[in-house]
């Protein structure tokens, strides 16, 4: 009898070991838990809106009853934007409670710093809340990139002055990081093809707040068309200052500046007219999709004083691959079942451009960047919206 | 040369900010040889008031300017009595870093309560438009801070020297003990000083506002202003003046000819250079501790 009772405990010990062994990290019978930072104070603190879209919408699909009977259990920490906390914070999640995948996450320091962590470990990362090309040069298995690429925003607005608005002057005025490098990038190569050089870049420093040196150089180019790939603040402050010069070319903007009625508030009407990027779409628009979460994610969960913005329902955007991978996956949730369902979306629509993924080929970019589509738009003067073009494809050469 | 005109006019422009900030952190140095690091926070956390007042209680401009300066002085007078005073066996050192950890809190204090989100102040003077003679320009709202700095300048200069309380703040800078012991109430004296310090370090924010606004938004005239008063000497007002002056035209023609990049830290390398070459500054007499 000892020895049966002996024997009946190495095999529960056994059967133990074997299903622990099998139980994905951060996926329990009830839960699938989901890490995101994103700034709540600090200088980026307005992208924080991202980390809190994307609260909402779990908020929203668990009181729906969750995905295959897991609720969506959502951790998300400040960073302030200091990548060295982002590190810290990653960590602390990944290691004290084990999240079974990454979404959002703004900031492309902030994200580079926790690229290598989470890719060695082999955690998916969905939807990092930021155009860069590091996300996917060279492409990584595990992350899945939404954000259409600021060289590409770029380059559609250089294409648009140029062929559509006939303009042959074009300067850009950048962020001096990878953010504004970017842009440039793409600025200049767009422009190659016109054979049309850049008129003037000038870099912009992230803490200079005298805009006076900046607006003088743009003046005396002569461009009729400046392309800001710099902060809010900054955008306002050079649009302004080159006012006061009596200098007011086509400007052109960035997704991160195309939340019109913030940028129409903070520049005090400066901002009509200005042409600018969007990836998602418009916050009235009439589809069924954004009005459901503008009802039941934003009108339930979101705090009082919160704007029903761009930033604010990107973190949805940003999510939404991921939360269809999910579900796509069924009760039997991995992590490798996860990249496989993203590898096999083709046009999956949410709230922006169709979203496609090709399984991981490390020689091809484009296999790790989801959303390729874009579309332009420019600002009334109540703060509404134009849309210039329909939702569109640049190449990336 | 007539980008060149222009430069230096940007240059004189910008200075006209940096100038209040230099102004205030001199007052304050002159009394009690601490360098305010919370200067900009002070006026930071005056100019959200301002835009409370003005943007979200709809106050009339002309009751909600002299309020928020009242605001101010209450704020950095209540600084010095609160938390500097109550430093136990303060040293320079000790009293530096309060102030840094004092210019922390109120940054978290403005975020938490007015959110990241960049915002602009109401005011009746555009900050988008110039005034121009012949092809030159500055801005409106720019030329008014050069006008309030020269109202300011004057008017503490002559507070100094021939009123009585600025006769005692001059007094408790030059020896504390004997005006101690002469009668003057040095405590009061220094809460007094940086009550005005406060106030005039505001008037900065409150004409940077109407631009925009944000928490991080004084961080650079800070840095700038403190250049100013470092080239022009810590204790005089008027170098801490031309101090900041040539900071700001230094910047604007260094950003315009030289390297676009570098605009910002040249001030920080003036800082650098001032200190090796003339530690006590362009216009102060040569410094000499005090005993």
């Amino acid at each position: 009898m000892k020895k049966k009772g002996f024997w009946l405990v190495v095999m529960a010990l056994v059967l133990g070991c074997y299903v622990f062994a099998q139980a994905e990290e951060g996926v329990t019978d009830t839960e699938v838990y989901i890490g995101q930072w994103g700034p709540q104070t600090g200088p980026a603190a307005p992208w924080g809106a991202v980390a809190r879209g994307t609260d909402a919408m779990f908020k929203m699909i668990n009181a729906e009853g969750g995905i295959n009977g897991r609720k969506l259990t959502h951790f998300m920490f400040d960073d302030a934007y200091n990548p060295a906390k982002t590190m810290a914070g990653v960590k602390e999640l990944q290691e004290g409670k084990g999240m079974f995948a990454w979404v959002g996450g703004v900031g492309t320091a902030c994200g580079l710093a926790v690229k290598d962590y989470l890719m060695e470990k082999k955690i998916p990362w969905v939807g990092p809340a930021a155009g860069s090309l590091h996300w996917i040069s060279p492409p990584e298995k595990y992350l899945f990139a939404v954000y259409p690429l600021y060289y590409i925003e770029a380059k559609a607005l250089a294409k648009y002055a140029v062929e559509t608005l006939k303009f042959k002057k074009i300067a850009m005025v950048y962020q001096n990081d990878d953010y504004g490098k970017n842009g440039l990038k793409g600025l200049e190569t767009q422009l190659k093809q016109y054979n049309l050089q850049v008129a003037v870049a000038v870099p912009v420093e992230k803490g200079d707040s005298d805009m006076r040196p900046h607006a003088e150089k743009l003046k005396a180019s002569g461009a009729e068309a400046v392309l800001l790939w710099v902060t809010p603040t900054h955008s306002v402050q050079i649009i302004g200052t080159a006012k006061a010069a009596g200098y007011n070319p086509q400007w052109m903007s960035t997704s991160t500046c195309s939340d019109f009625p913030l940028m129409m508030a903070i520049s005090k009407g400066l901002w009509e007219g200005v042409i600018a990027v969007t990836f998602g779409e418009l916050p009235d628009a009439d589809n069924p999709l954004m009005k459901k979460y503008k009802a039941d994610a934003y009108g339930k969960y979101a705090a009082k004083e919160e704007r029903w913005g761009l930033f604010y329902y990107a973190g949805m955007l940003f999510a939404e691959p991921l939360v269809e991978a999910i579900k796509r996956a069924g009760r039997d949730l991995t992590r490798e079942r996860v990249v496989k369902e993203l590898e096999n979306m083709k046009d999956f629509k949410g709230i922006g451009g169709r979203i496609s993924y090709k399984p991981y080929d490390k020689n091809d970019p484009s296999c790790r960047q989801g959303q390729k589509e874009i579309f332009l738009v420019q600002c009334l003067k109540d703060g509404g919206f134009k849309k210039l073009t329909d939702w569109m494809e640049v190449p990336m050469d | 040369m007539e980008n060149f005109l222009q430069l230096l006019i940007n240059g004189i422009a910008a200075g006209g900010y940096y100038g209040l900030i230099a102004l205030a952190m001199v007052l304050i140095y002159r009394t009690s040889e601490v360098v305010n690091f919370a200067q900009g926070e002070i006026a930071l956390i005056t100019a959200y008031f301002a835009y409370m007042l003005l943007d979200q209680l709809n106050v009339v401009f002309w009751q909600a300017i002299p309020i928020a300066i009242c605001f101010a002085f209450f704020v950095g007078a209540m600084v010095e009595f609160c938390a500097l005073r109550r430093a136990k066996d303060p040293n320079v050192l000790s009293l530096i870093i309060i102030t840094i950890g004092i210019e922390m809190i109120l940054m978290g204090l403005v975020s938490w309560k007015f959110g990241a989100d960049p915002k602009t102040m109401s005011f009746p003077i555009s900050p988008y438009v110039s005034v121009t003679f012949g092809k030159f320009y500055i801005r409106g709202l720019e030329l008014l801070a050069l006008l309030v700095l020269g109202v300011v300048f004057f008017s503490t200069y002559l507070f100094l020297s021939h009123s009585k309380l600025g006769t005692a703040m001059r007094a408790t800078q030059q020896n504390l003990v004997v005006a101690r012991v002469m009668g003057i109430r040095t405590k009061r004296i220094m809460m007094f000083t940086w009550g005005i310090s406060g106030a005039i370090g505001a008037l900065a924010a409150l004409l940077i506002a109407p631009t925009t606004m944000q928490p991080y938004m004084m961080w650079d005239p800070m840095l700038k202003g403190f250049a100013g008063a470092v080239l022009g000497g810590m204790t005089s007002m008027g170098g801490a003046l031309v101090g900041s002056f040539i900071v700001g035209i230094i910047e604007n023609l260094f950003g315009g000819y030289v390297s676009i990049e570098f605009k910002s830290a040249v001030a920080f390398f003036i800082i650098v250079v001032s200190l090796f070459v003339r530690p006590s500054g362009l216009f102060a007499k040569h410094y000499v501790k005090k005993v």
